[in-house]
C-alpha cells in the first residue's frame, strides 16, 4: 500500500507541471549562474549578511534590542529556507524513486522503498557534506538559543558571503585547482617548522639562557620567522639559535616566494578560460544573435552596423589583435579558429544564432567555415564574403546562401555613380537608412486588413507611402505585367490598383519610418481585432 | 559619350569598367607598364602606358582637356592621393573616384580633391548587413535595379522649357501614364537636396531639377525623351 502510494507521487511529480516550474524557478533562484534573477537574489543575501554582521559588533558592547533580535529570527528563517531549498534542489527525489522502481520492474524482482530512501538520503547527504553545505548549516546553528554564546558559529554568517561572491568563489576553485602544488608547499613548510622548532628549543631553551619555555613557544617562533612577520617578543640569545633564526628567515622568503608564484600562474591559466567562459555565458543569454567569423575591415563594418541596430552578436577570430580590438569596442569576442567544429558549438550555432556570416579576407578559409556551419546547422542562414569571383559556386556548392563580392559590388557602385550620382545616392540613402526615407517590406498575414484586398483600396498616397512592388510566390498573380522572376518569387513593380492581395505576399513600401510603423502597427491590430471576432 | 580615364590594375577596375558600356562611355587604362597595358588589352579594353607622377604625360591623355571622370585605383592610398591632387590641379571639373584601403585616407583623397570614395570593405559590410537584416529588399534591388533585368533607376534633369516647368509634382501621375515611379525630386531652386515622394506635399517643378524615377528601362527611356523635349507635350 505504502510502496503504491509513493509510486504514485513519485510519477505525479514526474507529470506535475506546476512542480516542474516552481523547481525550475528555485533552481534559477539559487543556482543557475546564468539566470537573470540570481544576481538579484545575491545582492539581497549579501545585504542581509552584511547587516547581521552589523548587529554582530554591535553585540560586542551592546545588548540587541527587541526588533534586531527579531530581525535576526527572520533572518535565520530565510537561511533556514534557503538551506532546506537547496537540499530539495540537489538531484530529483522523485526520480531516484522511479529510477529504483523501474530497475525493480524491469528486473522482475519487488521494489524495496527503504532501499531508495537509502538512496535518497545518501544523496541528499552528499550535498549537506559539501563545505558551502556545512557553512550554510553552521550559519544557521547559532539561532538556536542554546548556542548563541558561541560566538564562533556566528561567523559562519561572514562565510555565507562565498557562496554570493563569484570572485571569492574564483579564488576558492584557484586554490584548488593547485591543490598538488599547495599540498607539496605545505609539507615542506610543515617539515620547516618542525625542524625549525626542535632546533631553536634545543638551543634557546631556558637553561642556555634562551627566552623559549617549552615547544609551543619554539613553534610559535619558528611560525613568525618564516612568515618573515618577526614580532620581537621572543627573540634568539645564543648563536646556536641565531644561525636556526637566519635559515627559517631564508627558507621562509623561498617558501613565500613559492606560494605567490604558484597562485599566480594559477591565476593566468584560469583567466584565459573565465574570460572565454564569461563569452559563452553571455552567448548563452541569447535567444538570437549572429556568428561573425573574421574581424577584418569587413568584419568590423558589419559588426557596427549591427550593434547601431542593437542587434546580438558574437565575434570569431584567430588574431589576437582583432580580438583585442573587438573586445576594445565592446564586443562579444572568442579567439579562436572558427573551422572547428567545436568552436561553432561552443557559439551557439545550435542554440539561438540565426546566422553566419562568413567575413575572412581568405577564400579557403571562408569555404571551410562554411561548409563546417553547413554540417552542423543544415538551417542556419550562411552569407559569406569572396574574393575571387571563380570560387563563387564553390561557396554555394559548400552551403552559403548568399555570397559578397567586395570588388564585384564596389565596381557597381562605381558604375552606377558615373551614370546617375543622383539617383544612386538616394538609392544608397534608402538602403542604408542614412535619409529620411526607408524601404520595408510588409507582409501580407492571414486575418489581416490586408489579406483579400485590391491595391487600389488601401490608399498608400494618404498613409504617406509609395509602393514600389509586391513580393510573392503566389501563381494567382501571375497574369499581372511587369513581373520579374527573382530565385523561387516573383516582383511585381507598380502593380495596378486591381491587384488582390494574398496571404503570404510582401509589400514592398517607402516612406517615413513612422509612417511605415504606424502602417505596420495598424495591419497587427486589425489581424487581433479579426481574431478576437472570430 | 563620357571619357573615363581608369588608373590602377585590380578586380575593381575589370568590374567597373565591364559594367560600363561602350556606347555611353570612352574608357582608357592607364597601365604602369607594358606587361599591364598588354594584359588589359587582352580583355578588350583600350590600354596606355604612363607614369602616373608626371603632369606633361597626363595632360597628353587628355586630363585638363577631354577627359570627364578619372577612376584612382592604385592599391596604395598614397598613389591615390597623389593621383588626385595632380589631376585636380590640372582640371578644376573633372569628376574624381578613388578607392581607399585605409579608412585613414579617406579624409586626405577628400582633401587632395576626390568627388567620391569607395571603400570596398565598408561597403561589402553594409551589403552582408543588408542581406542579413532586409534579405528581401536587398535580393530585390539586387536582382532588379543593380542586376540582369530591365528595371532601373534613373535621373532626369528638367531642362529649359521643358513641359515640365511649373507641373507639381501630384499631376504628373507617372505611375499610370508612363510606369514609373517618381521616387525622389532634387529641387535646385530651393535647397538642392533630395525630396522623397511619399505623400506628403506635392512640389512644383521647375527647370534645373531632377527627378529619380524607377522603371523598366524602355518607359524610362521614352520619359526622358518627353521631358527632355523642349516644348509643350
Amino acid at each position: 500500500m505504502l510502496t503504491r502510494l509513493i509510486i504514485h507521487i513519485a510519477y505525479s511529480l514526474q507529470l506535475s507541471l506546476t512542480y516542474q516550474r516552481s523547481k525550475r524557478f528555485f533552481h534559477n533562484l539559487l543556482e543557475n549562474p546564468n539566470s537573470v534573477i540570481k544576481p538579484y537574489f545575491d545582492v539581497f543575501m549579501i545585504c542581509l549578511v552584511m547587516f547581521n554582521v552589523f548587529l554582530l559588533i554591535r553585540e560586542v558592547n551592546t545588548p540587541l534590542t527587541d526588533a534586531e533580535l527579531l530581525f535576526e529570527d527572520i533572518l535565520v528563517g530565510i537561511f533556514i529556507t534557503e538551506y532546506l531549498l537547496r537540499v530539495w534542489l540537489y538531484r530529483d527525489t522523485h526520480k531516484i524513486i522511479l529510477e529504483a522502481y523501474e530497475k525493480a520492474t524491469y528486473l522482475g524482482i519487488p521494489f524495496n522503498p527503504a532501499h531508495a530512501i537509502k538512496m535518497i538520503i545518501s544523496t541528499k547527504l552528499e550535498y549537506m557534506l559539501s563545505p558551502l553545505a556545512l557553512i550554510d548549516l553552521l550559519a544557521i546553528l547559532p539561532g538556536y538559543r542554546p548556542l548563541r554564546m558561541y560566538r564562533m558559529l556566528q561567523m559562519f554568517r561572514l562565510f555565507k558571503l562565498f557562496r554570493y561572491f563569484n570572485s571569492i568563489k574564483l579564488f576558492s576553485e584557484i586554490l584548488a585547482s593547485k591543490r598538488f602544488d599547495l599540498y607539496t608547499l605545505a609539507t615542506f613548510l610543515g617539515i620547516l617548522v618542525f625542524i625549525g622548532s626542535t632546533a631553536i628549543y634545543m638551543f634557546e631553551f631556558p637553561a642556555q639562557n634562551g627566552h623559549i619555555k617549552n615547544l609551543f613557544d619554539a613553534f610559535y617562533f619558528s611560525v613568525v620567522t618564516v612568515a618573515t612577520v618577526g614580532y620581537g617578543d621572543i627573540s634568539p640569545q645564543t648563536n646556536g639559535g641565531r644561525i636556526v633564526t637566519m635559515a627559517l628567515i631564508m627558507s621562509g622568503l623561498g617558501v613565500l616566494s613559492f606560494f605567490v608564484s604558484i597562485i599566480v600562474s594559477a591565476f593566468n591559466d584560469k583567466m584565459t578560460v573565465l574570460r572565454e567562459n564569461r563569452v559563452y555565458t553571455e552567448i548563452g543569454r541569447y535567444n538570437h544573435f549572429v556568428i561573425i567569423c573574421g574581424f577584418g575591415r569587413v568584419g568590423q563594418h558589419i559588426a557596427a552596423q549591427l550593434q547601431k541596430d542593437k542587434l546580438q552578436f558574437v565575434i570569431i577570430d584567430t588574431d589576437p589583435t582583432s580580438i583585442l580590438f573587438a573586445k576594445q569596442s565592446g564586443y562579444l569576442a572568442i579567439q579562436a579558429d572558427a573551422s572547428k567544429n567545436q568552436i561553432l558549438c561552443n557559439a551557439g550555432i545550435n542554440a539561438g544564432a540565426t546566422a553566419v556570416l562568413c567575413t575572412t579576407g581568405n577564400d579557403v578559409i571562408n569555404v571551410y567555415i562554411t561548409l563546417t556551419s553547413r554540417h552542423l546547422n543544415p538551417n542556419i542562414r550562411i552569407i559569406s564574403r569572396v574574393n575571387r569571383e571563380e570560387n563563387v559556386q564553390k561557396f554555394y556548392q559548400a552551403g552559403a546562401n548568399n555570397v559578397i563580392q567586395p570588388f564585384e559590388i564596389a565596381g557597381m557602385v562605381v558604375a552606377e555613380y558615373v551614370g546617375q550620382p543622383v539617383a544612386f545616392e538616394a538609392i544608397l540613402g534608402i538602403i542604408r537608412e542614412e535619409q529620411q526615407c526607408v524601404m520595408e517590406t510588409l507582409c501580407v498575414q492571414t486575418d489581416s486588413m490586408l489579406d483579400g484586398q485590391t491595391l487600389g483600396s488601401i490608399n498608400f498616397d494618404q498613409r504617406k507611402l509609395l509602393l514600389i512592388g509586391v513580393i510573392s510566390e503566389n501563381s494567382l498573380h501571375s497574369q499581372h505585367k511587369n513581373r520579374y522572376t527573382i530565385k523561387n518569387q516573383h516582383f511585381y513593380f507598380n502593380p495596378p490598383d486591381h491587384f488582390k492581395l494574398q496571404q503570404g505576399d510582401l509589400l514592398m513600401v517607402m516612406g517615413r519610418d513612422y509612417s511605415i510603423e504606424h502602417f505596420r502597427g495598424l495591419i497587427e491590430k486589425s489581424r487581433l481585432t479579426l481574431r478576437k471576432k472570430r | 559619350m563620357k571619357r573615363i580615364a581608369v588608373f590602377g590594375y585590380s578586380s575593381l577596375s575589370f568590374e567597373a569598367m565591364g559594367r560600363l558600356t561602350p556606347d555611353h562611355y570612352s574608357l582608357l587604362f592607364l597601365a604602369k607598364n607594358t606587361d599591364e597595358a598588354a594584359l588589359v588589352r587582352a580583355k578588350g579594353f583600350a590600354a596606355e602606358t604612363i607614369d602616373f607622377r608626371n603632369d606633361n604625360e597626363l595632360r597628353a591623355i587628355g586630363i585638363g582637356t577631354d577627359i570627364d571622370v578619372i577612376f584612382c585605383f592604385y592599391p596604395d592610398d598614397s598613389d591615390n592621393v597623389f593621383l588626385t591632387i595632380s589631376a585636380r590641379a590640372l582640371d578644376k571639373h573633372v569628376s574624381i573616384i578613388a578607392i581607399v584601403d585605409d579608412p585613414e585616407s579617406a579624409p586626405k583623397l577628400l582633401a587632395a580633391g576626390a568627388n567620391k570614395i569607395i571603400d570596398p570593405y565598408e561597403i561589402c559590410g553594409r551589403k552582408t548587413h543588408e542581406m542579413l537584416t532586409r534579405p528581401d529588399i536587398a535580393n530585390i534591388l539586387d536582382n532588379t535595379v543593380f542586376g540582369r533585368h530591365d528595371l532601373k533607376l534613373a535621373q532626369i534633369e528638367i531642362p529649359h522649357g521643358s513641359w515640365l516647368d511649373n507641373i507639381r509634382t501630384d499631376q504628373l501621375d507617372l505611375k499610370n501614364r508612363h510606369n514609373l515611379l517618381l521616387i525622389a525630386v532634387v529641387d535646385n531652386t530651393l535647397d538642392e537636396q533630395l525630396h522623397f515622394m511619399t505623400g506628403g506635399n506635392p512640389l512644383v517643378l521647375k527647370c534645373g531639377d531632377i527627378l529619380v524615377v524607377m522603371g523598366p528601362t524602355g518607359k524610362i527611356k521614352l520619359f526622358k525623351n518627353e521631358v527632355e523635349h523642349v516644348g509643350n507635350r
